[in-house]
């Protein structure tokens, strides 16, 4: 082993050991008695039920339909936000027509639409997927429009007097200078995009893991509660890390300052 | 000489209205699009019948006293989140065993999806203020720790040894030198934690019940009174936007000694 592999072992190794500390005062809370077992399942409960439901086909099942509602929905929000947030920094007729309504719903808590939305279309998946399209429509605006925005006036400049036209100066300059800023606001609409859908679940849904904890949670399942939860939380982590791992292969070109963390 | 101020407000004013044509049109084309019978008034009652709606709800309380419990709720989770936040943020800045344990922890808790911890919240908490509270708190507690950590490590070396020469104590130091130095990027931490509070409060409202504008808004529509759904929408869209520009207008005079203070960060 070389010595950069050695040491780059040696501090994930040492990011890691938090994690061990972590579970392992859980173990010893949990066993010593002190907490009642049906207030906090063991690490070794939670860990048996995760390795049951990771068995289970009904709980991929779940964990797919919820991942579908939030995804979809975030794919629909980028499809209509990009566009819109782009459309907003070139043009005054835009940003006019939808810069006072992106103002006056920026602030709002967007879960308010679930029941609004549990009205309009029912309980399902059309519901969730609704509800995380409008709470991602905003990242991608903002981010986009203030990307746009930023591109320094020089390389517009600079494309025009090389005769590029209108729609490759779009595509060419605007979009790729502005690239850092639209990732930035999809690893922000990501993080919304899992919120509201296990939200959505909780308040009003048949299936899904959102629904699925209530279930557990309900039936004194607290084990397989935890294990549920956990199984969410790591998904969001690696879905997360694989969003900054892409945004950072697709800014290569960039100053190494602008890539994300 | 009384005459120009007022035509400059009322021109200002003119300008003002005209720049929210879209808002009004909106509002003009719900309340034509519900009147004229295109959709039917439990999917979406005319804008008018809504603010019809606001005022017995009003008048009854029904309006009032939910949002004071909601923002009851926000406020207290927030001000916990405050509390920890800086805690555990100048702490990881000053000391780097606490910065080694919390660092890869706040790595891994901030992306995650807080609202999925609200069973194992109800399960410790029950359904009632407790809950929302601690959910708030562990929502916020994240931004708040990394603009703690993250302002505490940018005063400058030179101020900590002029404080050190002058025999400043270690813990004298920490509330006098890095805490002020760490406010401007605090109150960026906090600006993002408030609407984070208020919609974990509605939302965790929403889903266990137990009163607030959240709660009342899931069983006005549980009765399919559209209404008052719309009317519990609008009271919490004005509450984020009067929260938000509040913050702001704060930041700009606690910091108003910092070359920041006029600086609009989004």
């Amino acid at each position: 082993m070389s010595a950069g592999a050695l040491f780059a072992a040696r501090a994930l190794l040492s990011r890691l050991l938090p994690f061990a500390l972590f579970l392992a005062a859980w173990q010893a809370l949990a066993t010593s008695g002190l907490i009642a077992a049906n207030f906090l399942p063991s690490v070794r409960a939670v860990a048996g039920a995760l390795i049951d439901l990771g068995a289970s086909p009904s709980f991929y099942a779940d964990l797919g339909i919820t991942l579908w509602r939030s995804l979809g929905g975030l794919m629909l929000g980028a499809v209509i936000g990009i566009p819109l947030g782009a459309g907003m920094a070139v043009s005054r007729g835009v940003d006019g027509l939808f810069g006072p309504l992106v103002k006056a719903t920026y602030s709002l808590p967007k879960t308010a639409l679930i029941p609004l939305l549990l009205l309009w279309l029912g309980v399902g998946s059309a519901t969730s997927m609704v509800a995380v399209m409008f709470s991602t429509l905003l990242p991608f605006v903002v981010y986009t429009y203030h990307g746009i925005a930023g591109v320094p006036q020089i390389l517009v400049w600079s494309a025009r007097a090389m005769g590029t036209a209108q729609r490759r100066l779009l595509w060419k300059v605007l979009l790729p200078a502005s690239l850092q800023a639209i990732l930035t606001g999809l690893r922000i609409a990501l993080g919304f995009s899992f919120v509201i859908a296990i939200a959505a679940e909780m308040i009003a849904a048949n299936t899904g893991v959102g629904k699925l904890m209530f279930i557990y949670g309900e039936s004194g399942a607290y084990d397989y509660m935890f294990a549920a939860v956990t199984a969410i939380v790591a998904l969001a982590f690696v879905a997360d890390r694989i969003t900054v791992s892409i945004s950072n292969r697709l800014l290569r070109w960039d100053d190494i300052e602008n890539r994300l963390g | 000489m009384v005459m120009r101020p007022v035509r400059a407000i009322a021109r200002s004013v003119m300008r003002g209205i005209v720049a929210c044509y879209p808002l009004i049109l909106l509002a003009i084309a719900w309340e034509a699009v519900a009147r004229l019978g295109y959709v039917r008034p439990v999917f979406l009652p005319p804008l008018s019948a809504v603010i019809e709606r606001m005022i017995p709800l009003t008048l009854a309380g029904d309006l009032l006293q939910p949002l004071a419990v909601s923002l009851y709720r926000a406020a207290a989770g927030l001000a916990l989140a405050i509390v920890l936040g800086v805690a555990i943020g100048l702490l990881m800045a000053r000391m780097r065993a606490v910065r080694w344990l919390i660092d890869p922890l706040i790595a891994f808790g901030f992306p995650s999806p807080k609202i999925a911890f609200l069973p194992i919240f109800i399960l410790w908490f029950g359904i009632d203020h407790l809950t929302k509270i601690a959910l708030v708190a562990f929502t916020c507690v994240f931004p708040v720790i990394v603009a703690a950590y993250a302002g505490a490590t940018t005063v400058p070396t030179n101020q900590l040894w002029a404080a050190r020469a002058m025999g400043t104590t270690s813990l004298a130091l920490t509330w006098r030198v890095v805490l002020p130095a760490s406010l401007p990027s605090l109150m960026s931490g906090v600006r993002v934690g408030v609407p984070y509070a208020l919609v974990t409060a509605f939302t965790a409202e929403m889903i266990a019940g137990g009163g607030g504008l959240g709660g009342e808004m899931v069983l006005a529509q549980r009765y399919f009174e559209t209404p008052t759904v719309f009317a519990y929408l609008l009271v919490m869209l004005a509450t984020g936007y009067l929260i938000d520009h509040g913050v702001l207008a704060l930041r700009r005079r606690v910091l108003r000694w910092h070359e920041d203070a006029g600086a609009r960060d989004l």
